[in-house]
């Protein structure tokens, strides 16, 4: 809050001070705060392709460019930090030309511009900004600035660079977020390549295939092929938020499905144990869920001492039936209940229920000893 | 660093050396001939680097090769002036004659065209039969006959020693007034060096123009750990050979300007960044580093001072021109892929390492001795008129005395082309200049009389003198294919960081050379619109400074892109 | 864990012993490389030189067993060099005089002795860890798999404890649970020694608690670990109701696992998957999977999250709770009428202290951390801050035990085992996962280059290795992270069932395997490939 309005003295101290003035209005600040988070903060939708909220602001794109009164250029505001008194816009004339003659340039060095949403969490943001610019104009034509690896035979990372437009975005997050540096870049310039070390397969490089440069990526050029074999069901993609079924970490991650089957996963940018990380069986290793060895019947050991299918009803009644006669023979202690560490805990809760409550022991564990 | 020396003696010299990345891949590309996937390997694992990140640092230097016995090729100069100059035929010539050629850019030689580096050894001759190696050529010295046409009694400041014989001596530097600006400040204070700069309105003269006592009082007042003085010897600049110069021939010149910045601002650590192209420089400078350091002019207790420790490292650079950028500059010396930086903060507060860092020109570092011994008033009278000062400019191609000239602020253009340079070869006239190098774009038409060699009289003019590379074009040029070359130069010089750099030179470069829109008026558009968001929006000064080129082109020379466009081959 | 994943990337100092994180807990390890990368040092325990090995600013290369005397020598240094935290030890601990005059006769110099690891590597990672403002620990089953492992843990504590490195952001003594839920199994009494939310069974006040809820009395003393129960089939225990656990596989010495379940008179298995333990089963009941129920999980670091359906299960497959809810209905019990997920964790909620603040949906979002005693309490991110469960923590002394066997003519070699990270557990889901076999298409054995030229071994060929308690077929690897003597292999790959040789001990404690140490013998293998090998 401003001073004029007498309630200055209700902020803290160095904040009081905090504010700047944002397309005519003044709004405070944090320290350390860039004008681009200032900016989003107030639904001011300054436009990007380089910025991921989790890695260090680049600067690459210079979509995010503001007016800052007393600097001879725009500046860009993801790397910009906010400081009090400035005098900032976001949306002028001059800018918007900029940002299209921008995104007129980036969408002429892809061979297209539309990809499909399975390919990533990010994927749709180029064509996005396409579309909001109006820049499908084919201006400035010329040579297009990536090559594809079709040689990479790896199941789950397509990388289709034709598609890219060098905002290293991947770069970064397997860097900064994933520790692996396994991407880097090659050459410089119009040159630019996004690659690993010697140029090589991302198998036989640092990389984890945690996918999470497939999130990031805002064009699709790095893609995920797991998701997109998938990309013929018909129906809308819906997503379920739920928990990694894997390690302890406990990652949030969203379910894509089509009608009843799962078509991909993506990471929960706001998971609270991930902040949108993944590793390679989280992000790739879901599809065992709808695996045909899945068991779909009851089955019982029949007198020809073979498992052989059997009805709900069947099985419930052999298996009460079998407990029972070893309570009744040996007591109830001679009945064992394991739970599982992969189940709900309604699982395990009921197991320990049903040897408690129902049989009277204590007879339960669960697997945490392996 | 014997050729015979294993990966892990190769590792035990460098690794705990300051900023070892550079020194360390140049050992190996010295003893290898190219930098081997085992030799990454090795200097991925003694220096902790990621192994992809130091593979894509590698293929970022045009220098270091990849294959056996890349470091052997011939390298041709294809700058600006040596391409008029036959540095295509020199190099067919050489092909011929079974050498492995490639092409470089301009490698500051443009006063002795067309060089040809080898190795560790810079040669050049009248053609292929004929190369050798020599010294960097001395600046003419002023008004040496009355018949010179060069007058006007004009007093130089960093070559106003340097043809003295001995001067590259510490001996002879001594003689010649050296050192005694550190002893003078010494005396002084640090506070007084740089209120002394502050008055004599010293700006930097690698492009830039900050001021320099400003830059330094920012870092002696900047908190933070051991402060650095980097000397910005990248100078890369297409045109531009002047810090060459001023090295090979007044090595302390340099050294003691950074050891009265580190005086000033309590600097410990020095870096000499110098380009690749500039192998016969590295021994000159080594040797007068040890030298001084011997004599007690660096290293520890400086003049018998306690507590005035500093040291200087020579580092050399691995072809990128980007790297002359301050902030690049300073990743290279980290051993970080060398993208520009995103400023704020600045190097004064977060430079090498994170820590406050001068960042200064040659040329500029050499000013201060002159201006700390004789006073701010004395170089402020330097210049003519309002202007403070001298610059060296470095003048090119199509006249008759090309070389280094230091020239008071203010001169007319026209007195240096043809007074003092001698003007165009017989019958022939000045088409364009250069300024900035390539930077600066051209100037032609009636601004060749009216501008004068300052940066309000440039820049009002759509220009800026910056390091003071001027290359001249005559009346025999075809500018639309001078303006290719130049934009061709930008665009694989690009570091691919910002977006509207890494596309729009390439996106010039091609409407340059026959693509893009036939249609005139579809060109202008496409072209201009380029050139507006570039400036505006490029992140760093090449970006920004690259569309000067077609601007400028545009402004002076519409007849010959009319031209161009008319006589166009047909899409294919 | 004791302090919350997002501490990860705050200390200055990580320990990190016994755990091969980037591969079992990856995403996790990206919370260390970030702190690696603002500046914090890492100090790695292992046997091999696994990835964070290779990352850290200190390797401490031990033999495998031998982490209580490598603790022992770290504290000696610690108290030696004066980095204790005197006022922490005197104001939140128990017996540190004790245990400071209990170190002194353990030196670097008799640490190297047992460990192999360098005198001078255990002063410096003492020094660092010793003299870190925020020191962690981080530690896995690397630690726990021991006969010793109790031990291991308590001199973790006793580390942690003599450095004041606990209930501050970015310290603390952080196990890292190994399954998704493995954490809600505990909290949700699948214990033989505590009701739900760690409540004692040897509490009569908790006995009747639950008597009034569960409409039964239960015994007051506690049930057998699976491990004893395991040993005890077929004679007192006769029946088993296994739910979701590859219990021949995973478990060690998969002959007694084996031979133990096919004594029992009755066996009862929920599983998604026909495993190799439903293949043993009178009764198999088809369960949901993930994404296929709603429910809860919570992870190492105690927070409560929900999981949601995202597709119907196949056929008729149903729900575990459902099934045992069903089961319980066709036996007579009583109270048995659930009808959903809900229902049966707020039933927890209300006998569980942890969770009691807790219901279905103030976990929506996850950002509960137990223990949240009542509702409005914003949950414990970070345990100990000012307390200890019992007051003080507790210095304990320990001695350097050797493992359960230790190596002899017959059996050479330390084989450990472990994880990677492109399979989990018996690959009964990895497996299962489209593109999964192109990172990892089988298991191998990983010995180190001389070794393998020693033994007569091949790169890529095959070798037999033996233990007391079988042998099996198993692919070479030669490879650096090994060190000389010492042979890695996972348990993950059917065909190379690993688990055929361990179970040499038990820490008699908690009764969990020796998994981590086991001598073997690695022999080439005659002939070719893996035909007619006796697993």
């Amino acid at each position: 809050m401003s001073d004029r309005n007498g309630r200055g003295g209700e902020s803290d101290g160095a904040g009081a001070a905090n504010t700047l003035t944002l397309d005519g209005m003044e709004v405070s600040f944090e320290p350390g705060e860039t004008l681009y988070e200032i900016a989003e903060r107030h639904g001011k939708m300054v436009p990007t392709l380089c910025y991921d909220e989790r890695l260090e602001p680049f600067g690459g794109c210079r979509l995010c460019i503001v007016e800052l009164e007393g600097s001879r250029n725009p500046v860009a505001s993801c790397t910009h930090r906010a400081e009090p008194g400035m005098v900032v816009r976001t949306h002028t004339a001059h800018l918007e030309t900029h940002r299209r003659t921008l995104m007129e340039m980036v969408a002429s060095e892809n061979r297209e511009v539309d990809v499909d949403p399975l390919s990533g969490y990010a994927s749709q943001e180029m064509a996005t900004l396409v579309d909001r610019y109006d820049a499908r104009t084919g201006r400035f034509a010329g040579h297009r600035s990536g090559v594809s690896r079709p040689d990479d035979d790896n199941p789950f990372i397509l990388r289709d660079y034709e598609n890219c437009i060098s905002c290293y975005r991947c770069v970064r997050v397997c860097a900064e977020q994933e520790g692996d540096y396994a991407i880097s870049v090659k050459n410089r310039g119009f040159e630019t390549r996004i690659t690993v070390e010697f140029d090589g397969l991302l198998k036989d490089s640092a990389c984890t295939f945690c996918g999470q440069c497939i999130q990031t990526c805002p064009t699709g050029a790095l893609a995920d092929l797991k998701a997109l074999a998938n990309r013929d069901i018909p129906g809308e993609t819906e997503k379920t938020r739920t928990i990694c079924p894997y390690c302890g970490v406990g990652c949030s991650v969203d379910v894509m499905t089509r009608g009843d089957t799962i078509v991909g996963v993506q990471p929960a940018m706001d998971g609270p144990a991930n902040e949108g990380a993944l590793c390679v069986k989280g992000q790739f290793a879901f599809d065992f869920v709808q695996h045909p060895d899945r068991l779909k019947t009851p089955f019982v050991r029949g007198d020809d001492g073979e498992l052989r299918p059997a009805t709900w009803d069947e099985a419930l009644d052999r298996a009460a039936d079998g407990l029972g006669n070893v309570v009744r023979k040996h007591g109830r202690h001679a009945v064992y209940g394991v739970a599982s560490g992969r189940a709900p805990h309604e699982a395990a809760y009921m197991m320990q229920r049903f040897m408690r409550a129902g049989l009277g022991t204590h007879n339960i564990d669960n697997c945490s000893r392996a | 660093m014997a050729g015979s020396a294993t990966n892990e003696e190769l590792l035990a010299r460098w690794r705990d050396e300051p900023a070892p990345l550079l020194p360390l891949l140049h050992a190996f590309h010295d003893r290898d001939g190219f930098l081997s996937e085992d030799a990454l390997r090795h200097v991925a694992d003694g220096l902790r680097i990621p192994l992809a990140d130091l593979y894509g640092t590698v293929t970022f230097y045009h220098h270091f090769a990849r294959e056996p016995g890349g470091r052997g090729e011939s390298r041709v100069c294809v700058g600006p002036v040596c391409r008029q100059r036959g540095a295509e035929t020199l190099a067919h010539a050489l092909e011929a004659r079974g050498e492995r050629v490639a092409r470089m850019p301009c490698p500051g030689r443009c006063d002795e065209p067309v060089p040809v580096l080898r190795g560790d050894l810079v040669v050049t001759g009248p053609d292929a039969e004929h190369l050798s190696n020599g010294p960097t050529p001395l600046p003419a010295p002023p008004a040496s006959t009355a018949a010179d046409p060069r007058s006007g009694g004009f007093e130089e400041c960093v070559f106003r020693h340097i043809r003295d014989p001995g001067r590259a001596t510490l001996e002879g530097y001594r003689a010649t007034g050296g050192y005694a600006a550190l002893e003078l400040a010494l005396a002084a204070g640090p506070g007084d060096v740089i209120d002394t700069l502050d008055a004599s309105g010293l700006a930097g003269r690698g492009g830039a123009g900050f001021p320099t006592g400003r830059k330094w009082r920012a870092v002696a007042e900047a908190d933070g750990g051991a402060k650095t003085v980097v000397c910005n010897a990248d100078e890369g600049e297409p045109g531009c050979f002047k810090d060459r110069v001023l090295m090979d021939h007044d090595p302390f010149a340099t050294l003691e300007g950074m050891t009265l910045a580190a005086y000033a601002t309590g600097a410990t650590l020095g870096f000499i960044y110098l380009r690749y192209e500039y192998p016969e420089t590295i021994g000159i400078l080594e040797d007068a580093i040890a030298d001084a350091t011997d004599a007690g002019l660096l290293g520890a207790s400086i003049l018998g001072r306690d507590g005035f420790d500093f040291r200087i490292h020579v580092r050399r650079g691995a072809g990128a021109y980007i790297c002359g950028e301050e902030t690049s500059l300073l990743n290279s010396l980290e051993g970080k892929h060398p993208f520009p930086r995103n400023r704020p903060p600045f190097p004064v507060t977060h430079g090498y390492l994170g820590r406050p860092t001068v960042v200064n020109n040659v040329e500029t570092l050499c000013s201060v001795p002159p201006i700390v011994r004789k006073g701010a008033e004395w170089y402020r009278g330097l210049g003519l008129g309002d202007h403070s000062g001298t610059k060296v400019i470095s003048l090119s191609g199509d006249v008759r005395r090309p070389g280094n000239y230091e020239v008071p602020l203010g001169l007319p253009l026209r007195t240096l082309l043809h007074d003092w340079a001698g003007g165009p070869s017989e019958g022939r006239a000045v088409r364009a200049v250069t300024m900035a190098g390539l930077s600066g774009g051209f100037i032609a038409g009636d601004d060749l009389d009216a501008v004068t060699l300052d940066e309000p009289s440039v820049r009002s003019r759509g220009s800026f003198l910056g390091a003071g590379g001027i290359m001249v074009f005559d009346d025999s040029r075809d500018m639309v294919d001078v303006s290719h070359s130049a934009m061709e130069f930008f665009a694989e010089e690009s570091c691919g960081k910002c977006f509207p750099c890494r596309i729009g030179t390439q996106r010039l470069t091609e409407r340059l050379n026959g693509g893009g829109p036939r249609d005139l008026a579809e060109w202008l558009d496409e072209v201009t619109d380029l050139e507006a968001t570039m400036k505006s929006t490029s992140a760093c000064g090449l970006g920004q400074a690259a569309p000067l080129v077609t601007e400028s082109l545009r402004r002076y020379f519409p007849e010959q892109i009319e031209r161009h466009l008319t006589e166009r081959r047909p899409d294919e | 864990m004791s302090n919350p994943l997002r501490d990860m990337e705050e200390p200055d100092v990580y320990f990190c012993i016994g755990t091969n994180m980037t591969e079992a807990h990856p995403v996790a390890a990206t919370r260390i490389k970030k702190g690696l990368a603002r500046g914090a040092r890492l100090v790695v325990a292992d046997p091999r030189r696994i990835r964070l090995a290779e990352i850290a600013d200190l390797h401490l290369q031990l033999r495998v067993g031998t982490d209580a005397s490598l603790l022992l020598g770290i504290a000696h240094v610690i108290a030696r060099e004066g980095l204790v935290d005197e006022s922490f030890m005197a104001e939140r601990t128990t017996g540190g005089v004790d245990f400071l005059e209990h170190v002194r006769e353990f030196t670097p110099e008799w640490a190297e002795s047992v460990t192999d690891v360098p005198a001078a590597d255990i002063e410096r990672a003492a020094l660092m860890y010793g003299g870190a403002e925020r020191g962690a620990i981080y530690y896995t089953l690397g630690i726990t798999e021991h006969v010793c492992g109790v031990d291991n843990v308590q001199s973790l504590c006793n580390l942690a404890l003599m450095t004041g490195n606990v209930g501050r952001e970015g310290t603390g003594i952080n196990p890292m649970r190994g399954q998704n839920n493995i954490q809600g199994a505990g909290d949700c009494g699948a214990l033989p020694t505590n009701y739900p939310g760690f409540q004692s069974v040897l509490d009569p006040a908790n006995r009747a608690k639950f008597a009034a809820v569960y409409g039964r009395e239960a015994d007051l003393e506690k049930g057998m670990t699976k491990v004893q129960a395991l040993n005890l089939a077929g004679d007192r225990i006769r029946a088993m109701f296994i739910d979701g656990e590859n219990t021949v596989v995973t478990d060690p010495d998969r002959q007694h696992c084996e031979k133990a379940l096919g004594s029992l008179d009755f066996l009862v298995v929920a599983d998604i998957f026909m495993t190799e333990t439903a293949e043993l089963a009178d009764v198999v009941f088809p369960a949901s999977g993930w994404a296929e129920t709603d429910g809860v999980f919570t992870n190492t670091e105690r927070r409560v999250q929900r999981v949601r359906a995202a597709v119907p299960p196949p056929d008729e497959a149903r729900p575990d709770w459902w099934i045992i809810n069903e089961l319980a209905r066709r036996m007579g019990f009583q109270n048995f009428e659930f009808e959903s997920p809900k229902e049966i964790f707020n039933e927890l909620c209300e006998l569980s202290p942890l969770y009691h603040g807790l219901d279905w949906d103030r976990i929506e979002h996850g950002e509960y951390q137990w223990p949240v005693p009542e509702a409005g309490h914003p949950g414990t991110p970070r345990l100990h801050e000012d307390e200890f469960p019992n007051g003080r923590g507790v210095f304990k002394l320990i001695r350097y035990r050797d493992p359960a066997e230790t190596l002899s003519d017959a059996y050479p070699v330390w084989l450990t085992t472990g994880r990677r990270l492109a399979s989990y557990h018996s690959r009964t889901q990895t497996g299962r996962a489209k593109g999964i076999d192109y990172l990892l298409p089988e298991e191998t054995l990983e010995v180190h280059p001389d070794d393998v030229a020693e033994w007569g071994l091949e790169d890529g060929g095959w070798a037999t290795m033996a233990s007391p308690r079988g042998e099996i077929s198993i692919r070479v690897q030669a490879t650096n992270r090994s060190p000389r003597g010492t042979v890695f292999a996972s348990f993950s790959f059917a065909d190379t069932p690993v688990n055929d040789l361990t179970g040499g001990g038990y820490d008699p404690d908690t009764d969990t395997a020796e998994l981590k140490v086991c001598p073997v013998r690695v022999t080439p293998r005659e002939g070719l490939g893996r035909g007619g090998t006796g697993a």
